[in-house]
């Protein structure tokens, strides 16, 4: 009987022409590899391949079944997708995203869980930093990518990843050139900060470090970066961001000196004798999402 | 517990997140020991320098005993000398002074060489078993500050005891694994250091003399920053110890008001933040302390 698997195996040495590399990508060791093979060339009635001295190649036969193969495997792929959706047991990791997390950063970790959780359904919610460690902590969330510090009572963390930031200025106050500019000398209109409730630690840390580099401005609260972009570009305030991709008109954007006001973000997940735990080996492979975007 | 005291730890609770800290509380009245005030106060916490505290009961035990003698003359040499950032630490030249006054800096300046001095002639072994007669059987005094900070040191790589500090002071870092774990530390808990602090006040751990000279010495510690700071009252007493290590901000105190009430309070924190100066959180741990002491009246 043809099975998925020996789709999987012929996909497999066609793309990578070389048995051990097949097998490393079908997740199985070279034996079973080889005789899955044997055992489809015997159902199909023709050699697939022929093994030359150092490579691998197609037969006529294997390269002219090769779209079928390729068609019927996302056939299954489509399959086991339309029943994990079915399914309300099947696995689900329910991930939170910090409001300060940029889009693409939060877009990356995603699906950084999906590629290491395999028919796992990943959902995603925005939310604040305390309301997001609270949500991990009661298991109701599996994963969250949260701003650094923060009080992570009884929850495990990753490393603290820093993310540079830009000051989106209105032209009126300064020429859209481009240039780094010194936090001090932003002082002629307010930074837009969000609620310090969302996160007392980072947002105290924010606010010391820029009353320490600015002693004057003052700030405003912004209830999120929509709103701190739409200020900036009526002219009424600072936006600091760590977005590449948010921009306005009349509104330029800047490197600041010495990046003295970086986004430290972490991700936090369940203790590992919870039931909402992530596998220990998935891990690192998401934190080197969020750091590596 | 009742909806008022719910109400209140909340409003404690409020205090520590605003301040960005986890927070541990005990708070009791001296003559009324069956009330209380508590978040997670049963938690095996890291004391810092409040490990001074049942070195301090140790020591005084020792001397009712005969086995130590407080006055007696000890030569401490600059190089033998625990860093630290006050009292005998700070000093260049070799100081001979009793061991009663060694104490006297371990409490009121938080003196760490001195401190270390002391718990050598009190001894980790000795001090485990009166703790252990004592009943604080989650109070663990594993090391003095000096093997603290070799252990700090180790762990994050550092070429010295300040170095190593500037680590857990940096925001942009990850804290090296184990540095705040109760079990690699000098540990206790909330309750067990208001009790001892209770024990201590109502005279039933040490004699009269010494029961005085603990509880003097106590209240000229020079740290009003935290659960002082809580009673800006010329009237209240607070009489304390506090403990300070990375994020780990504490003080274990006994609060007298006017009319003679006391109280023993422990507040215990460890920041979100790694700065090496947290004033909202020294203040937030008087806010802390005053709610319970205030709930409890």
């Amino acid at each position: 009987m043809l099975t998925e698997r020996h789709l999987q195996i012929f996909v497999a040495i066609a793309d990578e022409r070389h048995f051990g590399d097949a097998a490393r990508v079908v997740g199985i060791t070279q034996p079973p590899l080889s005789q899955g093979l044997r055992r489809l060339e015997a159902l199909v009635g023709a050699k697939l391949f022929e093994r030359g001295p150092g490579q691998v190649e197609l037969t006529p036969a294997g390269a002219a079944l090769l779209p079928f193969a390729r068609r019927a495997l996302n056939s299954f792929e489509e399959f086991h997708q339309a029943a994990s959706a079915q399914d309300p047991e099947a696995p689900e990791l329910r991930l939170g995203l910090a409001p300060e997390v940029p889009a693409a950063v939060g877009a990356a970790v995603a699906a950084a869980c999906t590629e290491a959780l395999r028919s796992t359904r990943v959902s995603v919610v925005t939310a604040p930093t305390s309301s997001l460690v609270a949500a991990v902590a009661s298991g109701r969330l599996g994963l969250a990518a949260v701003l650094h510090p923060a009080v992570l009572d009884g929850l495990q963390a990753g490393p603290v990843t820093l993310l540079p930031t830009w000051a989106l200025v209105p032209t009126s106050l300064v020429p859209d050139d481009g240039d780094p500019l010194r936090l001090g000398k932003l002082s002629g209109l307010p930074v837009a900060v969000r609620p310090r409730a969302e996160a007392p630690a980072a947002r105290d840390l924010f606010l010391d470090t820029l009353a320490l580099h600015r002693p004057t401005g003052g700030t405003v609260v912004v209830t999120d970066e929509r709103a701190g972009l739409a200020m900036a570009a009526a002219g009424q305030a600072i936006l600091v961001t760590a977005d590449p991709q948010l921009e306005a008109a009349g509104v330029g954007r800047h490197r600041l000196v010495d990046d003295p006001l970086p986004v430290r973000l972490r991700l936090v997940w369940p203790q590992s004798r919870t039931p909402s735990a992530l596998p220990a080996e998935v891990i690192p492979h998401l934190t080197k999402a969020l750091a590596a975007s | 517990m009742n909806a008022t005291e719910a109400q209140s730890t909340g409003r404690i609770r409020a205090i520590f997140e605003d301040a960005g800290v986890r927070g541990w509380l005990h708070a009791t009245p001296l003559d009324r020991p069956h009330e209380t005030i508590e978040i997670d106060s049963d938690a095996v916490v890291p004391l810092a320098s409040v490990y001074k505290l049942p070195l301090l009961v140790g020591f005084c035990q020792l001397v009712d005993q005969g086995r130590l003698d407080p006055r007696e003359q000890v030569t401490l040499l600059p190089e033998a000398r625990t860093p630290g950032p006050t009292g005998l630490s700070l000093l260049a030249d070799p100081i001979t002074i009793s061991r009663r006054d060694l104490a006297v800096l371990m409490m009121t300046v938080s003196d760490n060489a001195a401190a270390d001095a002391l718990l050598d002639h009190v001894g980790l072994d000795r001090l485990g078993t009166i703790l252990g007669e004592l009943g604080l059987t989650r109070t663990r005094i594993r090391r003095g500050a000096a093997d603290n900070l070799r252990a700090l040191q180790r762990s994050t790589g550092a070429p010295d005891a300040d170095a190593a500090l500037a680590v857990l002071a940096d925001n942009d870092r990850t804290d090296p694994p184990g540095v705040y774990e109760a079990a690699n530390a000098s540990s206790g808990t909330a309750r067990e250091l208001t009790r001892l602090l209770s024990r201590l006040w109502t005279g039933d751990l040490l004699s009269a003399e010494q029961t005085h000279f603990a509880r003097t010495t106590m209240e000229r510690q020079i740290f009003q920053h935290r659960i002082a700071a809580g009673f800006p009252y010329d009237g209240v007493r607070v009489a304390g110890k506090t403990g300070t290590f990375g994020a780990l901000r504490h003080e274990a105190a006994v609060v007298t008001l006017p009319g003679g009430d006391a109280y023993a309070v422990a507040v215990l924190t460890l920041a979100a933040r790694s700065d090496s100066r947290l004033p909202r959180v020294d203040a937030a741990i008087g806010e802390a302390a005053r709610v319970a002491v205030d709930l409890l009246r």
